[in-house]
This record gives C-alpha cells, sequence and structure tokens, in this order.
C-alpha cells in the first residue's frame, strides 16, 4: 500500500572524492541507480549542499587522508573515484585506499605531463580507470570535425561502430520519409536508433516518418556511416584546417590529435609563456599569442575562411559567445565545449550546433565501469553513451557466457519496448541484426534503449 | 514551494497513523472491550483517507528545508488531532482541549497527563497513550523514511526537522537505511526492556506499555502511582533503561559495529552520564534523612534524576517534598535534556558543550584580543554556523518561555507551579513541582493554559523553528498566490 517495491539489485558502496562539475555530475547519475555514495570534500558548504540535494552521507576533510578515508568507512567500499582538482592528490587518494582495502580504484588525470605515463601509473598504481576528461572530450571535438555534418560522434566497439546524431535539413531527400521506404532511394547499411523531435524522444518503428528539423542518431560502421551521408547529401569530407581558442589541456590534446590526422591547426592563446611551451610541444602548429575574445584579431587570423572553429576557454560563456559570433559571420564548423554550465534548456535553444560537455564523457564512462562491476557474470557493459539529455541510453555489451538472452533469434525473445538491438560485432565483424540473428557468447552488442539502468544482457527481456 | 509534496507526506503520515491505530484494537480483542470497535473504525478512515491523499504521487518530489520543516510541523499536528479522537468518542475525555492536550503529551513524549484518576481508562485507551510515545519518540517521519521510498534526496530536510540535536547526520550513505537502523535499535532496545521487565514480574500489559513509555522518554504510567507501586527491580530497570534512551543513537550504532571506545569517547554521552551522576549523588545526600537507608536514598534519587534528564517524568516519589536543593537540581535538570539524536526532550546536552566551549573561547579572547581558537566536538570542527544556531536556539528558546509563563500566570498558580508547568513541557518532562507535581495533574488549568502548554509541547519536540516557521507570514503568501496563479492559469 506504500508502493514498496522489491529493492532492485543491490547497490554499490562507492566513495567519490571531490565535490566538482564531474563529482556532481557522478552523484547524480549514481544515486539515481541506486549506489550507497559517501562522497569527501575539503570544503563543508559543498558536503552539506550536495547531502541536502542527493541521497548521500558527507564526510568533510582531507580525500587522500588515511583518517578521512576510515571515517568514510573505506574498509567496505568497493570503489572509490578521485576527481578532485589536482591530478597527484587523485592517485594519492587511490593509491591510500587500494593499500587499505583491496577496492578498485578510479582517478581523474588531466595534465599532459602524465599523458605518456598512463598506462604505466594504471598497472603499477593497480587502478580501475585513469579517466582523462580533457583528452575525451578533445577525442570527441576530433570525431566531429572529421565528419563535419554530423552533431556528435561517439564510437563503440573499439572504434569499430560509431553513433552519429545529425539534423534533418529543410529540403532534404529524408524529409517526409517513412524509415522503411528510405532502402528503396538509398542503399544504406545504417540503423536509425533514436529521433528527437520537438523535445520528445522516439525509438523509431518501420513506419516513423522523418521531417525537417528531426535530430536523428544512427548506428553503422564508420565507413557505411560516412557512405550515408555522402548519399543524403551531406558533406562528409573531413575539415582542412582549425582555429582553437586557448591552449588550455583540452586545446592541447585536440591539435595534437588534429595534426597526427592531417589538419592544419592555428592556436589563439593569451598566455605568452603558455604559448611557448605550446610551441615547444606542438611544433606544427601555428601557436598566435594574443586575445581570442578579440574581434580584430580573429578577423586578422581568418575565421571568415576557416574550415572549423573550436572554442575552448575556461569560460563557458565565451564559449558560447564566440561560437554564436562565428556561426554568424562565417560557414565554418563549430564545435563548443561546455564545462559547467547546467542550463541546458537555455543551451538547446541557441543553436549552437555540435556542443561537447567533458563532465558528461567523464561520467560515462565511470558509470559504464560500475555498471559492468554491478553486473552478474554472464555480460558485461563495456560502453555507456547517454543521448538527447540522458533520455536515451546506448550501452555497449560483451556476452561472456550463455544466458537467457544467448542463442535464441530475436524474433522469439520477448524484447523489452523502447528497445532496438542496433548491431552485433562478431570474429571482426559488424552488422546490423535482423529478426532471425542470435546472440552469441564473444559478441558484442549494442543496445538503444529509453529504459536507464541496464547491467547485463539480460536486462533487455521484457 | 512544492505543496503536493507536503500532501503526499501528509498522506502517508495518515496512513501510518491508521495502521498504528490498529495495534490497540488487539488490546480490545484481549480484554473483551468495546472502545476497539472505535479504534478500528478510526483506523480505516485514516487509511481511506490517507489513501486519497497519497493516490497521485507528486512529479515533483524535490523539496526544501522549509517544506521538510512545513511537512514535519503540519504532521504532528495532523497526527495528534487524529490522535485524539478515540479519547474524545469513547467519552474517556469528552473535552477536545483535554484530548488534544494528552494526545499532543503522549506524541511529543512529555508526559504531562490532564487526567486524575489514570486507572479509569480501558486498557485499549491506556495502550493507545503510552503507544504514542513509542511513534513520537524516535519520530513519524523518521519511520516513513524508513518504510516508504520516497525517491530524490530531499529527504534529509525532513529528517533535519524532526530529529533533535543542533546538527543531524546520517549513519550510512542512505535514508533509508539511516532511518531503519535508527529503528531497528530502537525496536531492540525496547523489546529487551520489555523482556527484563516480565523477567521482573511486572504484569504483562504493564511491561508492555511502561517499556513502550520508556523507550520515547514519555512518562505516562498505567497506575496512578506512576512507577512507585512496582518493585524495586522493576525501578531499577526502567531507571536504567531511561538513561540508555536519553543517550545519542549514533553511540549504539557505533557500539553495533564494535567500536565501544568510540562509543564512550562521544563528549555528550560522556558528559551526560557525569551529569547524571553528579546530580544523584548530591540529591542522595539531600535526601538521606527522609529515606529508611542509603539504598532506598541511592534508588529514589537515581530514578528520579535519570527520570527528568531524560525528559521522562516517571516518578517513584513525591520530589516535591524533598528539599529545596533537590528540588532546584531537579528543575535544572529539565533544562538541560538529554542528548541530541536521542529519543529524550530538553534542549540537549550537546547544545550546552557547545555553548560551554564558545563561553569558554570568548573568555579566552578577552585576554587574548587576536588569537583564534576553533571550537571542536569528538575531534571534529564545529562550524560557525552551529556555533551561532545554538546561542538563537538557546535565545529563542526562552523567548518563548517568558511568554508562556506569562499568558500561563493567568490562571493565577502559584509561581512555581506556573514557572515548572512551562518548563516541563517545553522540554518535554511531565510532572514539575507544586500544583503540577508527580502526585498532581494539568487538568485545572484553564483552556487557554492547556493550548499554551500544546504549543509549547510540540515547539520543543520538533525543536522551535520547524513549527515557528508556521508563522513566518511570506510561507503562507507564497503558497496561497502560488495556488491563485495555478487556478487562474487553469482558467484560462
Amino acid at each position: 500500500m506504500f508502493g514498496i517495491k522489491p529493492p532492485a539489485k543491490q547497490g554499490l558502496r562507492i566513495l567519490i572524492v571531490g565535490c566538482g562539475k564531474v563529482g556532481n555530475t557522478l552523484i547524480a547519475q549514481l544515486t539515481k541507480e541506486g549506489h550507497d555514495i559517501t562522497v569527501i570534500d575539503k570544503n563543508p558548504q559543498k558536503i552539506q549542499d550536495v547531502s541536502n540535494l542527493y541521497d548521500v552521507m558527507g564526510v568533510c576533510g582531507n580525500g587522500a587522508s588515511f583518517t578521512v578515508q576510515q571515517e568514510a568507512g573505506i574498509e567496505d567500499m568497493d570503489l572509490i573515484i578521485a576527481v578532485t582538482e589536482s591530478d597527484e592528490l587523485n592517485l594519492l587518494c587511490c593509491t591510500v585506499a587500494k593499500k587499505a582495502t583491496n577496492c578498485s580504484a578510479i582517478a581523474r588525470v588531466r595534465t599532459p605531463d602524465y599523458n605518456k605515463d598512463i598506462n604505466f601509473i594504471r598497472e603499477q598504481l593497480g587502478l580501475a580507470i585513469i579517466i582523462n576528461p580533457e583528452l575525451e572530450a578533445a577525442k570527441e571535438i576530433a570525431r566531429i570535425l572529421y565528419l563535419p555534418g554530423a552533431l556528435e560522434v561517439n564510437s563503440f566497439t573499439h572504434s569499430h561502430a560509431e553513433i552519429v546524431k545529425f539534423k534533418i535539413p529543410e529540403g532534404n531527400i529524408l524529409d517526409q520519409m517513412k524509415i522503411w521506404n528510405i532502402g528503396k532511394h538509398i542503399k544504406h547499411n545504417i540503423l536509425i536508433c533514436a529521433v528527437e523531435r520537438e523535445g520528445e524522444v522516439y525509438i523509431p518503428s518501420g513506419n516513423f516518418q522523418l521531417a525537417s528539423g528531426d535530430i536523428v542518431s544512427f548506428v553503422g560502421t564508420q565507413k557505411a556511416c560516412e557512405q550515408f551521408f555522402r548519399d543524403i547529401g551531406f558533406d562528409t569530407h573531413k575539415v582542412n584546417d582549425t582555429m582553437i581558442i586557448g591552449g588550455s589541456k583540452a586545446g592541447y590534446y585536440l591539435a595534437s590529435q588534429l595534426i597526427q590526422a592531417g589538419i592544419k591547426v592555428k592556436i589563439i592563446e593569451n598566455d605568452y609563456k603558455h604559448c611557448e611551451i605550446l610551441s615547444k610541444l606542438l611544433p606544427e602548429a601555428i601557436i598566435i599569442n594574443g586575445d581570442g575574445t578579440d574581434e580584430d584579431l580573429l578577423l586578422e587570423e581568418g575565421i571568415k575562411e576557416v574550415e572549423s572553429f573550436v572554442p575552448l576557454t575556461g569560460i563557458d560563456e565565451e564559449n558560447i559567445i564566440l561560437t554564436l559570433y562565428a556561426k554568424q559571420i562565417s560557414n565554418a564548423k563549430v564545435v563548443t565545449k561546455i564545462n559547467r554550465i547546467t542550463f541546458d534548456t537555455v543551451i538547446d535553444k541557441l543553436d549552437l550546433g555540435s556542443v561537447v560537455y567533458p563532465k558528461f564523457i567523464t561520467a560515462e564512462a565511470i558509470i559504464a565501469y560500475v555498471r559492468a562491476k554491478q553486473a552478474s557474470a554472464d555480460s558485461n557493459v563495456e560502453t555507456l553513451y547517454h543521448m538527447f539529455d540522458s533520455r536515451v541510453e546506448a550501452i555497449e555489451f560483451l556476452i561472456d557466457k550463455e544466458s537467457e538472452a544467448t542463442g535464441k533469434t530475436l524474433m522469439d525473445m520477448q524484447l523489452k519496448d523502447n528497445l532496438l538491438v542496433c548491431f552485433v560485432r562478431r570474429k571482426g565483424k559488424t552488422f546490423i541484426p535482423t529478426g532471425q540473428d542470435c546472440l552469441q557468447v564473444g559478441d558484442r552488442v549494442m543496445i538503444v534503449t529509453k529504459h536507464s539502468g541496464f547491467n547485463e544482457l539480460t536486462d533487455i527481456l521484457a | 514551494m512544492n505543496s503536493s509534496m507536503i500532501r503526499y507526506i501528509l498522506g502517508n503520515v495518515i496512513k501510518l497513523e491508521g495502521l498504528f491505530l490498529l495495534l490497540p484494537c488487539v488490546f480490545s480483542l484481549i480484554y473483551q472491550e468495546k472502545e476497539g470497535a472505535i479504534y478500528l473504525v478510526l483506523a480505516m478512515i485514516c487509511v481511506a483517507l490517507g489513501m486519497l491523499l497519497t493516490r497521485k504521487k507528486p512529479e515533483n518530489t524535490v523539496f526544501y528545508l522549509k517544506e521538510g520543516c512545513i511537512a514535519t510541523s503540519l504532521s504532528w499536528i495532523v497526527l495528534s488531532f487524529f490522535g485524539c479522537i478515540p479519547f474524545m468518542v469513547t467519552g474517556e475525555i469528552p473535552s477536545f482541549t483535554d484530548a488534544m492536550f494528552e494526545t499532543m503529551s503522549g506524541f511529543t513524549t512529555t508526559g504531562a497527563s490532564i487526567l486524575s484518576d489514570v486507572e479509569a481508562l480501558s486498557h485499549t485507551s491506556l495502550f493507545w497513550r503510552s503507544f504514542t510515545h513509542w511513534i513520537g519518540g524516535m519520530g513519524i517521519l523518521v519511520f516513513l523514511l524508513a518504510v516508504v521510498p520516497m525517491g530524490g534526496g530531499s529527504n534529509m530536510n525532513l529528517m533535519r526537522a524532526e530529529s533533535p540535536g543542533p546538527s543531524v547526520g546520517k549513519l550510512v550513505p542512505k535514508m533509508r537505511h539511516t532511518a531503519r537502523i535508527l529503528y531497528l535499535i530502537y525496536l531492540g532496545l525496547t523489546l529487551l526492556e520489555l523482556i527484563l521487565l516480565l523477567i521482573a514480574r511486572m504484569p504483562w500489559f504493564d511491561a508492555i506499555c511502561i517499556a513502550v513509555g520508556t523507550a520515547g522518554t514519555g512518562g505516562f504510567g498505567v497506575l496512578n502511582s506512576s512507577i512507585a507501586g512496582y518493585s524495586v527491580a522493576v525501578q531499577w530497570i526502567v531507571t536504567i533503561f531511561m538513561i540508555l534512551f536519553g543517550i545519542n543513537f549514533n553511540a549504539y550504532y557505533l557500539i553495533l559495529f564494535g567500536e565501544v571506545k568510540k562509543a564512550f569517547r562521544m563528549e555528550e554521552v560522556r558528559a551526560f552520564l557525569l551529569i547524571i551522576l553528579a546530580a544523584i549523588v548530591v540529591i542522595t545526600i539531600d535526601i538521606f534523612s527522609m529515606c529508611a537507608n542509603l539504598f532506598d536514598a541511592i534508588t529514589q534519587s537515581a530514578f528520579q534524576v535519570a527520570s527528568i534528564i531524560s525528559s521522562t517524568g516517571f516518578a517513584t516519589a513525591d520530589f516535591d517534598q524533598w528539599p529545596t536543593l533537590s528540588r532546584t537540581i531537579l528543575v535544572s535538570l529539565m533544562f538541560i535534556g538529554a542528548c541530541a539524536g536521542s529519543t529524550g526532550g530538553g534542549m540537549k546536552v550537546s547544545r550546552y558543550v557547545i555553548q560551554a566551549k564558545a563561553i569558554k573561547n570568548e573568555l579566552h579572547s578577552y585576554i587574548h584580543p587576536k588569537s583564534i581558537r576553533q571550537i571542536t566536538m569528538d575531534g571534529k570542527d564545529v562550524e560557525p554556523g552551529v556555533i551561532r544556531s545554538v546561542s538563537v536556539y538557546m535565545i529563542t528558546f526562552f523567548a518563548i518561555f517568558v511568554a508562556s509563563v506569562l499568558l500561563v500566570s493567568l490562571d493565577g498558580n502559584s509561581e512555581a507551579t506556573v514557572f515548572t508547568a512551562v518548563t516541563a513541557t517545553m522540554n518535554n518532562i511531565g510532572p514539575g513541582l507544586d500544583a503540577v507535581g508527580p502526585t498532581q495533574n494539568f487538568g485545572h488549568f484553564s483552556d487557554l493554559s492547556k493550548w499554551v502548554f500544546i504549543f509549547d509541547m510540540l515547539a520543543g519536540r520538533l525543536e522551535l523553528f520547524p513549527l515557528l516557521i508556521l508563522f513566518y507570514p511570506s510561507i503562507w503568501k507564497d503558497m496561497v498566490s502560488h495556488r491563485l496563479r495555478k487556478s487562474r492559469k487553469n482558467k484560462v
């Protein structure tokens, strides 16, 4: 009578050190998934704020101190996640925790200095994951610049498959087309897995009619995605040059990625000393010392002609203004990085185009790990990706063992509503399954669903 | 203002009360009393009403401190309102004011009564009267948090509004688990006391009522002589459990997890036990000449001290006849009260500990004006916000106290009566001195005074501010204007 439901799966006991942007995003998501969260932060006010909003316990103090960790109950923890400002503190937190107990540890390490040592550090300190949000954000931005027609590009199964988001422009061939008719017009090998229209998200079936203005997500192999874009009349050439405002960590990571792919990079950075360092690290890039928010400087450096423009200053408001300015005066592909701002609805209205949120990228990677850790042994969450403000989840499973969801054709299984099995990667080949296909041990499977909290493959069954 | 969430919480509280009302029915079956039917009907009405109110779960489950406080205060008012109906319908306490006083005294674990002959009540009503202590002791909303999944993290705001003490923390990360642990400790200790009382050959019905009455640190007895009529063994069991229920429950949590040392190192618990010990010693010496022997003196003084400081209010002696020193000590103990995070009332030992440290700091700053000293408790820093709120609490407490004394003095009782009556109700103790002494009752006051006491009891139990916020005009203005705007929108 009180609406008591049997408790869902037993949550993990997780210790989060640092209540910053990423910390808060993690707390919000992990409490929603039913884990027991304890947080440590030096600032009592932050602890207070967090425990007012979420069902967590707070401990005030230095997260690397063993006494403080003990007070937070480190002995019983399943996982420690260190996401404070400082890389070194994060590593120390995890090291201390690992010595005290055999919990898993995740640390955030961002400084480029450690970038080459990441694997060494991870193995030597016995950490589960070292996450670098700036690097991940740079990778995501780079993927968008390789396929400028897309709003977002995310990779699955170690970059063998991609999930691509784009907006159907006016007068496009897809306008007013039903999904099952697409095959008649264009030979394609992709699967449309989610559509957002006027704020509502749909997981479309065959008779769903697309319209201009829809934001569509589809999956396929990298080649298939490119081919599909070409067929519907999108530009698929990667950009030739890019202008980056701000030589921050993300700027450096992005520049080095793009240079490797043969894209010309120009970085505008305000701090002279920092420019010198960048020029040593990135000899191929053009480093400009100047204020990136100066209109004249941007014009002088050719913002009108550049093919892509990425504002990466530390201030979100500046990034947004720069994006709007660039959209107004040039045809460049613009990608905006937003660190902190939470007014999503306002940002959506601004029509910025591609937006990258490093805090969500970090949180998704960690949540994927947590779900994999929570799952029973027969399958494993490999990658997790939230689409459309967490309303749709794309999850990649690696099937380890036989279960109720394997060995049967998809037609014979009773699947949940609002769920699509998007692709299967088997023995080096990626394909989109039909009703006759069945899932096998060793497969990697990607599921797109409006349900949340999937831990294992059998969760897809109704 | 999330008024639909407040409605939802209130609905759940009423539903829970409906379930609790079924327990007295069990006793009416055993004793073949017809009063049970009234409780059964009321239980069904409560459940139905609760169902009606909770039919639709609000979409927005987030609420802030103000909603938490309002929901808590309203819950307690509604709880007492429904709780007093059986007394009126059975005719045992026909007047609404008296019934409300008795029930509020029960839920707030005060134990002050308007009845001159308790033994005239039916067993059903006697049990319900004592059981209200048990419900109110740990708090109805904490119980609600333990059994009803509310969703969202804002539940902390409910706990903060209801639980006693200057700062409220969790034992484990999840609110629900914290609430469950608290209730398990509570239930466990209650059962332990019940078993010990039964071993001491107490009649089982009395044992149940006294056990739940001690657990909530309430003080309603089943005999007119309170506990004095029972054996010395029973008196000592009750003494020890009154002290146990006055201790911060965090200590029990620590003991459960094998950290006994840490539990006894809690400054508040130490101060609490020290105060008890000192008071017992002084009073024993003071009343020695009036008692048969030393053991009798210790038994009497220990029982009275434990009963007063834990804010229970049972009595084995008419301490109104004791020497002035002993009486003054007991009245002072009323103001101190039990530990934060216990089921007891009063102003809480931890507030005094913090305040004493603040005074010491203040003195220190006269000697070394530029010195900086952090106030700590149990090795942890006490934030300036907490120190400030402790001071404000104490001043507000005495402001309400003086106002209540003024209102009650209109009745024309002696100073001692008026002063201790307000003290005993605001601190949720029960008996005072003179005309409200252990052998007397509150029945002779005027209706106005009784309503003042009802307000004081609730204010004391909820620690003032959650109740006072109801009198803050902008809260209601917001709610009304919000409603108006909504209905206007609906019309358009």
